[in-house]
This record gives C-alpha cells, sequence and structure tokens, in this order.
C-alpha cells in the first residue's frame, strides 16, 4: 500500500527543519521526503494547509488493563490515543494486577498487537505489586520489552529501594520514571495547598511535598549514576531542581502535562472532580515556572497523564473521588491553544516535546521524519477550532477539566505504520 | 385576626403571595413599606461566597421579624404550609438539625429527619442515589450536611429541590455566618469596620470560613489566631490578618469568636496537649482583658469548656452564646421563607 502526502508544512524537530513538500509512504515505511514527489497507484492525502509531524508520542498513560477494565481497556485507550494525534503511548503499570514480571509485560504487548491501534510500549513496575518494599524482575521485564520502570501512581517512599532500583537498572540502560511527591506531607491532601484551598477548607497538597521529592530522587541519581525521569512535574521549586541538576550533568529527565501548563487551582472552586488530579493543579507563578522550564529545556516532554475513570468513581464527593482524568483526547488542543496561539512557542517546540523527546527519554526508534523509518506520523490542522464534548470521547473516561472548552488545533489524521487509521476524528478499525 | 387580600393571617403573622406575584409580610397594625431588587427565591444557599451583601442583609432583616415568632405562645404559623423539608445529615448534629427542624415548623412547613447512620448509606449508597431518592418524593428543600468539602455543591448541581448547605466538611456553614452575623449587629448595631477576633481551629473549620467570606464583604476588620498548625498557610492573601499569638488577635476587639478545638488535631500533631492549648490559647478572663470593655464573646458550639473557653467568660455577661443559638432559629426560619416563598420586591410591612 502506497500512500502519498500531498503539500504539508513538513516539520522535523530532529532537524529543526519547517518547509513545504511531500511525503511518500510505502510498505509502512517513509519512501521519499521532497517537493512534488509523485508516485503511479499511491492514494493521496491532500494536505496542504496542515502540519506534518512525526507521529506523536504520550510517555505516560495509563491503559488500565488489566483489571480496571471499567476505567479503560487497550481497545479504547489506544483509539483515544489514534483520535488525539498519538502513534506510540507508553503504559504505566498501576494495573490490578500490577505489571511486576514478564509474563505481564508480554502478554499486554500481545493483546495491544490484538487489539490495540496505536502502538503500545510497556513500563515495568520498579516494586513488586508496587508496595514499595521488594524490587520487582525489572531487568526481565526489560528483556521482554519493557521500555521504562516505575512505580508511578505511587512515590518510592523507601530510599533504599530506588537507590538500588537505579543501580541495578544501570545494567539495563532503563530509567525509573518517578512520582514525586512525598507522601506524609501530600497523601491525604485533595488539591494544591495556597490561597484557593485556604478557603475551600480541602486539604492542601503542598508544592515543597514535591520539591522535596525531586530533591531527593535528583541526589539519588546523581549519587549512582543512574537516569530518573520525573513525571508531571507540577511546582516552579522542581523545575528549578532539575535545572541545577541538569547543568551539574545529572541524569535526569522531565515531562510536564497540558494540565499543569493550562489550569490553576481556581478551577477546583466548582468542586467538579474533574479537576482532582495528582500532582494538583497549581496556582499560576507554578504555571509560568513550568512555561519557563518547558521552553528552556528542564522539562523535556509533554505527557498527559491519560487516567481515565469510571463515571461512577468520579461522579462522587470531591474528597472521595479518584485523582486524574483522561487526557489522550485533548493534549494536542490544550497545547496548540495555550502554547502556540499565545506566541510562547513554535510549532517545531510544541512537536519536538510531543515525539523527538520522549523518543529519546525512553530510547524509541520514532519521533523523527526520515527515509526508512516506520511511517508514523500525525497530521495537524493548527488552526482548527472546536469545542471538548467528552460523550464523543472514545476513551471511557468521561471526566475533564476541558469539557465545554474551546480550542483552536487539533490533529486531523494519524498514521500508524503507513495505515491511515484517525482521519477527521473519526479512527477507523 | 386580619384579613388581606381574602386571605386569613392567624397569630398576627402572614406571608402570603398576593394578586400580583409580589409578597408581603404582616406583622400587625403599622405599615411600612421597603422595596428590594432582590430575591432568594429559588435559590440554593451554598455559601457566604457565593452571596452578596444585598442578599446576606435581606436574610438579616428578615431574620429579624421571624424572631418575634419565637417568643410567642403559640409559634406556628401556616407559611410554608404544604412545603417539605428534608434534613439531610451525614455527621452528628444538635443545634443545627433542631435549628432547622424547628424554623420549618414554626413556618407550617412538614420536615422529615434523615439520619444517615440509620438510612441506605451504610448500605453503600452513593451520595446521588441518596439525593435522587428523597427528590423523587417531592421535597422542596434539602437541608444537608456532610463531612466532604463541596457536597452541598455536588448536591444542587444533581438534583432540582433547593439545598441549603448546613455545614460541607470545613469548607463553609452560610446558616452560622449568617446568625453570627445576625448577633454581631443585634449588639454593636453594624459591622462595618469593627475589629472580629476568631480564635482557635480555623483550619479546620467551616464557621470560620463562613464567618470570613461574610463579615469581609460586611466591611468588618478580620483578625485570626490560634497555633500556626492550626491557621491555613496562605489564608492572609484573601486580605485578612493572621496571628499566631492569641493576644494580637483580642487587642482592641469589639467581638471575640471562639472556635471549638477537636482533640482528635492533637493526636494529628498539630499541638501538644489540651492544657498546653488553654494555657496558651484558651480564651480566660486575663487575656479577654485585652479586648474592648464591651467586647462581645461568641462560640458556634459545642464548647470544651476549660479548653478553649473558660466557663467564666462562656457564662459572662459579655457573652452571646446563647443569644446566638436563638438567632440561629431565626435565621433558619429567614431563609426558608426566603427561598420558599421570598419574592423579587419583597415589601415588608410592619
Amino acid at each position: 500500500m502506497k500512500l502519498l502526502l500531498k503539500a504539508g508544512r513538513i516539520i522535523n524537530p530532529v532537524n529543526n527543519t519547517d518547509e513545504i513538500g511531500d511525503i511518500l509512504i510505502m510498505d509502512g515505511k517513509i519512501a521519499e521526503i521532497g517537493p512534488e514527489l509523485s508516485c503511479e497507484g499511491a492514494a493521496v492525502y491532500q494536505a496542504s494547509g496542515l502540519v506534518i509531524a512525526p507521529g506523536l508520542i504520550d510517555m505516560h498513560v495509563h491503559l488500565r488493563e488489566p483489571g480496571l477494565e471499567a476505567k479503560e481497556d487497550i481497545a479504547s485507550g489506544t483509539r483515544a490515543a489514534a483520535a488525539g494525534g498519538f502513534t506510540t503511548i507508553a503504559c504505566m503499570p498501576n494495573t490490578k494486577p500490577v505489571v511486576d514480571n514478564s509474563i505481564l509485560v508480554s502478554g499486554i504487548l500481545q493483546r495491544a498487537e490484538d487489539e490495540g491501534v496505536v502502538r503500545v510500549k510497556v513500563i515495568g513496575a520498579l516494586s513488586k505489586g508496587q508496595e514499595g518494599k521488594e524490587l520487582a524482575e525489572v531487568g526481565d521485564m526489560v528483556y521482554a520489552g519493557a521500555v521504562a520502570i516505575s512505580d508511578d501512581g505511587h512515590y518510592v517512599d523507601n530510599a533504599e529501594l530506588l537507590l538500588n532500583g537505579l543501580e541495578y537498572l544501570a545494567r539495563f540502560d532503563s530509567p525509573i520514571i518517578s512520582h514525586a511527591e512525598d507522601e506524609a506531607l501530600a497523601g491525604d491532601g485533595f488539591m494544591h495547598e495556597g490561597a484557593v484551598s485556604a478557603m475551600l477548607g480541602i486539604k492542601g497538597r503542598p508544592a515543597v511535598a514535591e520539591d522535596i521529592a525531586v530533591a531527593r530522587d535528583i541526589l539519588l541519581a546523581e549519587y549512582t549514576g543512574g537516569s530518573v525521569h520525573i513525571a508531571h512535574v507540577s511546582s516552579k521549586g522542581a523545575v528549578e531542581l532539575i535545572r541545577q541538576a541538569k547543568k551539574r550533568g545529572v541524569r535526569v529527565t522531565a515531562e510536564v502535562t497540558p494540565h499543569h501548563l493550562a489550569l490553576t487551582d481556581d478551577v477546583v472552586a466548582t468542586f467538579d472532580t474533574a479537576t482532582k488530579v495528582n500532582p494538583p493543579l497549581r496556582s499560576a507563578d507554578h504555571l509560568e515556572a513550568l512555561l519557563a522550564g518547558l521552553k528552556d529545556g528542564t522539562i523535556d516532554a509533554i505527557a498527559c497523564d491519560h487516567a481515565p475513570h469510571a463515571f461512577e468513581e468520579k461522579d462522587r464527593e470531591y474528597r472521595f473521588a479518584p485523582s486524574g482524568f483522561a487526557g489522550l483526547e485533548t493534549s494536542l488542543g490544550v497545547i496548540l491553544t495555550k502554547l502556540y496561539h499565545t506566541g510562547k512557542f513554535t510549532l517545531n517546540e510544541i512537536i519536538e516535546r510531543m515525539t523527538a523527546a520522549p523518543a529519546r527519554i525512553l530510547k524509541l526508534n520514532s519521533g523523527k521524519l526520515e527515509v526508512g523509518v516506520p511511517a508514523d506520523l500525525t497530521i495537524i490542522d493548527p488552526d482548527y477550532e472546536w469545542i471538548v464534548d467528552s460523550k464523543r470521547f472514545y476513551t471511557r473516561g468521561k471526566h475533564t477539566p476541558f469539557d465545554g472548552m474551546k480550542l483552536k488545533g487539533k490533529a486531523v489524521a494519524t498514521i500508524v505504520n503507513g495505515n491511515l487509521i484517525m482521519q477527521n476524528g473519526e479512527v477507523h478499525e | 385576626m386580619l384579613t388581606w387580600a381574602g386571605i386569613i393571617c392567624q397569630n398576627g403573622l402572614c406571608i402570603t403571595p398576593c394578586h400580583h406575584g409580589r409578597e408581603f409580610i404582616y406583622l400587625g397594625g403599622m405599615v411600612v413599606t421597603k422595596s428590594r431588587q432582590v430575591s432568594l427565591r429559588n435559590k440554593s444557599i451554598l455559601g457566604l461566597e457565593n452571596m452578596t451583601v444585598a442578599e446576606m442583609e435581606l436574610v438579616l432583616d428578615t431574620a429579624k421579624e421571624m424572631k418575634n415568632i419565637i417568643d410567642r405562645d403559640i409559634k406556628k404559623v401556616p407559611t410554608l404550609r404544604g412545603k417539605s423539608i428534608i434534613n439531610l445529615f451525614f455527621e452528628p448534629s444538635t443545634r443545627t438539625r433542631t435549628s432547622f427542624e424547628l424554623a420549618g415548623k414554626y413556618l407550617g412547613a412538614d420536615v422529615v429527619n434523615i439520619t444517615t447512620s440509620a438510612s441506605s448509606v451504610v448500605k453503600g449508597e452513593s451520595l446521588r442515589d441518596t439525593l435522587m431518592t428523597v427528590e423523587a418524593m417531592g421535597v422542596d428543600v434539602i437541608v444537608m450536611r456532610h463531612q466532604a468539602e463541596g457536597a452541598a455543591h455536588y448536591a444542587a448541581n444533581t438534583v432540582s429541590p433547593l439545598i441549603i448547605n448546613a455545614g460541607d466538611g470545613a469548607h463553609e456553614h452560610p446558616t452560622q455566618g449568617l446568625l453570627d452575623m445576625f448577633t454581631i449587629k443585634q449588639y454593636k448595631g453594624n459591622l462595618q469596620g469593627l475589629k472580629i477576633a476568631i480564635i482557635g481551629d480555623i483550619l479546620h473549620s467551616r464557621v470560620a470560613r463562613s464567618n470570613i467570606w461574610g463579615l469581609k464583604k460586611m466591611g468588618a476588620d478580620i483578625h485570626i489566631a490560634g497555633p500556626q498548625t492550626l491557621l491555613p498557610r496562605f489564608i492572609e492573601q484573601t486580605g485578612i490578618h493572621v496571628h499566631n499569638r492569641v493576644e494580637d488577635a483580642l487587642e482592641a476587639a469589639d467581638v471575640v469568636n471562639v472556635l471549638r478545638i477537636q482533640l482528635e488535631r492533637q493526636k494529628k500533631g498539630l499541638f501538644p496537649s489540651a492544657r498546653e492549648y488553654a494555657r496558651i490559647f484558651g480564651i480566660n478572663q486575663v487575656r479577654l482583658a485585652l479586648a474592648k470593655p464591651d467586647a462581645l464573646i461568641m462560640h458556634p458550639g459545642p464548647m470544651n469548656r476549660g479548653l478553649e473557653i473558660a466557663p467564666d467568660v462562656a457564662y459572662s455577661e459579655k457573652s452571646a452564646i446563647q443569644e446566638q443559638v436563638k438567632n440561629g432559629l431565626a435565621i433558619r426560619m429567614a431563609l426558608l421563607f426566603l427561598v420558599l416563598m421570598g419574592g423579587k420586591n419583597i415589601e415588608t410591612i410592619a
């Protein structure tokens, strides 16, 4: 099968290029990139006025399978990814059971092959059952295909466990992804601690709980020479700690979510449980620091922390509702609206942080546009205006703080392995 | 017995819709008419954050008239006859629940109490389903107390009966805020410029938050004080004064509102012991001497006598604690009346 993308604005952040041209896809690979290409028998996709980017990668997704299928499964989660323009996603291991051995890694990869529509990478647990006690068989999981190791959802409270994990994983060159929030300080809080929480009476999760956790993780990475990736950075203190650590040459990388870049804790005043997430939505000073950190490279990647929950779980009193919400189908739109259309970031910068950066962290052979690589591409209409309607989501998680919001910019086609799997929001089987 | 527009009014009070859809309050013979462009009709009362000064003043003025009923020999009036009110309490309560119950009954409504320990909630019924069950029975007002902040907002977004928040976690307790304002006005004439000290566990207190929202809008000068661990961080950003020395808040205060200290906070390490709390932060006669000589003492109850407040302060002639309870009943009568029967133009005929 041949597909010819015509007259698109090709943005390739790996070479920092941005020019109008055509891309020919043959046998699932990029066959040619250049001006005015033609090919006998190829289906033509007219991309004039549209952006052609490497397929978007989200390195922080909860697919919830196995065990939590009321929230999401591989079929629904990968369709949500395709709808949002993502060609590769990495799924977190906090399922039931926890993905803490190689059989589960292989099983998810196999099921994703059978039922998924985008590429699925697996992240294995650091500790058995994510209990924070014994090291899981992390080497075995890496050999089975795990791209990173994480106890996401929980902070690794036991410093010795993280230290051992970092040292042991050096042999496998696989990063540990840390959900960095000190449990003793943040554990029983439900929102950012600030002026808003003070008057809502909701127990806060102070920013210092994240700062402390990030500081410890950085110090252990520095001590062991291991590689740590800080998930969903949300505090200005954490940004500064990572900035300083990178200057010292510590092997630390970081990601930020669209919601932490776009929303502040004011939105919690509605008590809408769609605003409940860990780490919490913070105040404007933190948001500004995150934007600056993403701009100057302190924060490497954008990842949405897609964390869908079933309706009945979120349909509760604020303090009893679980944290997290769906993100795959709003991620790009929110980022383009808040970062590109405000003039803060170029398209090249945004696409780099959603493709090449996560590929670099997870050591994936994707996130670039060059002849011979698998044809994973996302076609974006940066000026498409739309209103978020969670009822139309492919994900089972219908709660999102962006519901009803007007966004500008959307993926209009997703191509995985040369196959056009999403067009104009519709995912093809 | 008075009559007007063909409707019989008993006991000197009759509140009834007239032919033009406007409402009147009757109280005896002399007539004073006051017209307002404000109404609470069909509005849920979730917190003082969401109430305007005009709305709060409407409640306070209406409560003044309601208070007269409480002292009468025969208290029942037919104003809310045919209306039903559910007291849905997920947390224990004596004064608030009883107060709402009597308020509804004095005004002629049917009032039913649901205590969740004896309801389907113990079988695991969700808040939505509990609320929808109550809604299906056709109730007009749900008075709700719940341990979770925002539960009243959730209820108002979920079902059609009007919601009156009787306390949601540490968030708000609007009727307590209104009755505290009413009590202060009763003794001090108005609220503008008064130095009001709120002492104790502000962190966990919905009473404090409703007081802060309401009194700030009324122009009072608010000072909170207590152990630093019981004061919410960043609350000074809302424009109130924060002290970790109780004495600084008491200095020349017009009103001292003492909050309840829950002993379980000690177990969490927020203060070392009850003894130490009483010694350093408790309101006794010596500390009270720092306040103005005519300072008013208030406490939302239930009190821990000898802990946050000394008994000789609680029972002194400066204490309005008993009056607060009575005023609470008047405020709740006023609110129930206003949300169910209040009109666009309220004309008060006294």
